[in-house]
């Protein structure tokens, strides 16, 4: 079943084609990733799905609703969940305050329930121990898990993740990996992940979506994709095909 | 925890409040009352400001809108004080949900100008509009509230009502504060895109925040006018909306201790320093100065110099790490 469903996109920023007629779709569960050099639109991509970004023609179908003209807000009730390329969390409330914000997604839950179900998330996330620290005392590895953890508390059917793994180190990076497998088994949520790290990428992705100058220049799965020569000319590079993950 | 704590600061303004009320002069009992009254209008701005970010500079049209709605409606209609505050309270919420609909568009700077110039509207409507508000004339003989026939007019009667209500407002903002609107108040101000993301209508809580904010500067106007008993512009005009950022920069923005402590230095203050006449004014840019330079945190943040850093500190700290 297709949960989220973005047609014929196209965005421009004056001269620059940002995305141009852009198609892709995600299943329920599925976890799809984009790949692609800087600049290829995958942000922008990802705004668009999100109602950051309103595109200049195409549609953004979520559960089967088009949603191309609705506020970010609403489409996050609607199940979409999100994080940012930077990493963005609330630095004047503590880990477990951030995804309580997150929770309260859920308009009936009392304040202790809130607390409890964003304490369950925190335990998964690995955070327990630094659930009443202020932000501003983590390292930002930790920043990006809270931030993930606060996306997953929206309860989301789809979570879009742009570049989890971008200024981890590498144990960071491998349960980062972990996590992310756990959550979609636990949660039977759809991921739509924007990485650079291949290795990352082989190991979770089912399909992948490859995107050059806002085009979509491949899709398929992960073996088919790491032999397509238009992708390794654009993105992953001659030596590739042949360097194993 | 924190919620019981600051159940024990409204007790503790409790406490402090009488013994005052039993030993200072009439004089001092007066401007007592005036930075309680004050107190309520900057735990209100705290929570468009120190909450959502929402830089307003027009605060004390709020509190007049709320004042010159109870002196109008008491004086005129004849009602009950107890009946014209809340009235007073609920039409300057509206009236600030009504404005903050295509006010709230605007954002930091602009924000800031389009409510001074939403202050200086007030005044000029409050100064001409003669058969309403008596124009510059002002509003005499405004009723005092009164409990069983006995009329609180006098300094002490006053201070403890001014005490009993800051006391409510402290607890509610309080409880709003550790609540999942509070958090959503806060995550606004801290990263408006991120809040969107948690699926806050971001638009929807920045006019609550403002309304919220404007019941409160309505509730102390009404304090305020049945305490002075007369009205008139000058007392809203947008100096008094600077001087209420004032005193919770002072005091600590973000924070409602920090808000009480700003009103009630920043009210005594000048008293104190009535002999400097004018230079006054110089004296006070410079303390904001000093404040904002060696105290980002409002003196508040003094706390940090007695103990060591608690939480609470560092989540201030926070707070003025990502001060614009
Ligand atoms: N708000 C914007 N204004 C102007 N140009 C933008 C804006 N957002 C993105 N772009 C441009 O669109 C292109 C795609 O950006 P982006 O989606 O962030 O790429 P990616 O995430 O794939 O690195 C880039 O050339 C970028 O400079
Ligand atoms: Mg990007």
């Amino acid at each position: 079943m297709t949960i989220l469903d973005a047609r014929n996109i196209s965005k421009r920023y004056g001269g620059l084609a940002a995305l141009t007629d852009v198609d892709m779709t995600v299943s329920a569960g599925e976890f799809v990733a984009i790949i692609g050099p800087n600049g290829a639109g995958k942000s922008t991509l990802l705004n668009v799905f999100t109602g950051l970004v309103v595109p200049d023609s195409g549609a953004v179908l979520l559960a089967g609703n088009d949603v191309t003209r609705h506020a970010t807000n609403r489409r996050i009730k609607a199940g979409l969940g999100r994080t940012f390329q930077h990493g963005r969390t609330f630095p004047r409330l503590t880990v477990l305050e951030n995804v309580m914000v997150g929770a309260a997604i859920c308009p009936t839950l009392g304040e202790r329930a809130l607390r409890e179900s964003a304490l369950q998330i925190i335990e998964q996330m690995g955070l327990a121990d630094i659930a009443d620290n202020a932000i501003r005392t983590l390292s930002y590895g930790h920043r990006r898990m809270v931030e993930l953890a606060r996306a997953v508390a929206c309860n989301p059917k789809v979570l879009l993740l742009d570049e989890p793994a971008a200024g981890l180190n590498s144990a960071e990076v491998a349960q980062l990996v972990k996590r992310l497998a756990h959550l979609r088994e636990k949660h039977q949520l759809a991921v739509v992940l924007i990485e650079h790290n291949m290795g990352m990428v082989m190991r979770l992705a089912e399909r992948i979506v490859v995107l050059n100058f806002g085009s979509k220049i491949a899709e398929g799965a992960p073996a088919e994709i790491q032999a397509n020569p238009a992708v390794l000319s654009a993105y992953l590079g001659e030596g590739y095909a042949h360097a194993r993950v | 925890m924190r919620i019981l704590r600051s159940f024990g600061l409204a007790l503790c303004i409790l406490a402090a409040g009488g013994v005052l009320s039993l030993v200072l002069p009439e004089y001092h009992l007066r401007l007592l009352n005036l930075s309680v009254v004050a107190s309520i209008a900057v735990i209100g701005l705290n929570i468009a400001f120190g909450y959502v970010g929402l830089i307003s500079l027009g605060h004390a049209a709020f509190v007049g809108l709320g004042a010159y709605i109870m002196a109008i409606s008491t004086t005129r209609l004849g009602l009950s004080p107890w009946l014209a505050m809340p009235a007073a309270v609920a039409a300057t919420a509206a009236f600030a949900v009504a404005i903050g609909l295509p006010l709230l568009r605007l954002k930091g700077h602009y924000l800031a100008l389009a409510t001074l110039g939403l202050n200086v509207s007030f005044v000029i409507v409050a100064s001409n509009w003669l058969e309403m508000t008596g124009g510059t004339n002002g509003i005499a003989q405004i009723p005092s509230f009164s409990i069983l026939h006995h009329a609180i007019s006098d300094e002490r009667s006053f201070l403890w009502l001014a005490l009993v209500s800051l006391t409510l407002v402290v607890v509610v903002a309080t409880l709003l504060h550790h609540s999942r609107y509070g958090r959503a108040l806060i995550s606004v101000r801290d990263d408006e895109l991120a809040a969107e993301m948690t699926g806050i209508d971001t638009t929807r809580l920045k006019i609550m925040g403002f309304a919220f904010s404007a019941a409160y500067a309505a509730f102390a106007g009404c304090l305020f006018a049945s305490h002075v008993r007369f009205i008139s512009p000058e007392d809203f005009s947008y100096a008094h909306s600077i001087n209420y950022l004032a005193m919770l920069i002072v005091g600590g923005e973000g924070t409602i201790v920090g808000a009480i402590l700003g009103s009630v230095l920043l009210t005594f203050l000048p008293e104190w320093l009535r002999f400097l006449g004018n230079a006054y004014l110089a004296l006070f840019g410079l303390l904001v100065f000093l404040v904002l330079v060696f105290l980002p945190t409002g003196i508040v943040g003094l706390r940090k110099f007695v103990r060591g850093p608690s939480r609470v500190d560092r989540s201030v700290q926070a707070a003025a790490e990502v001060r614009p």
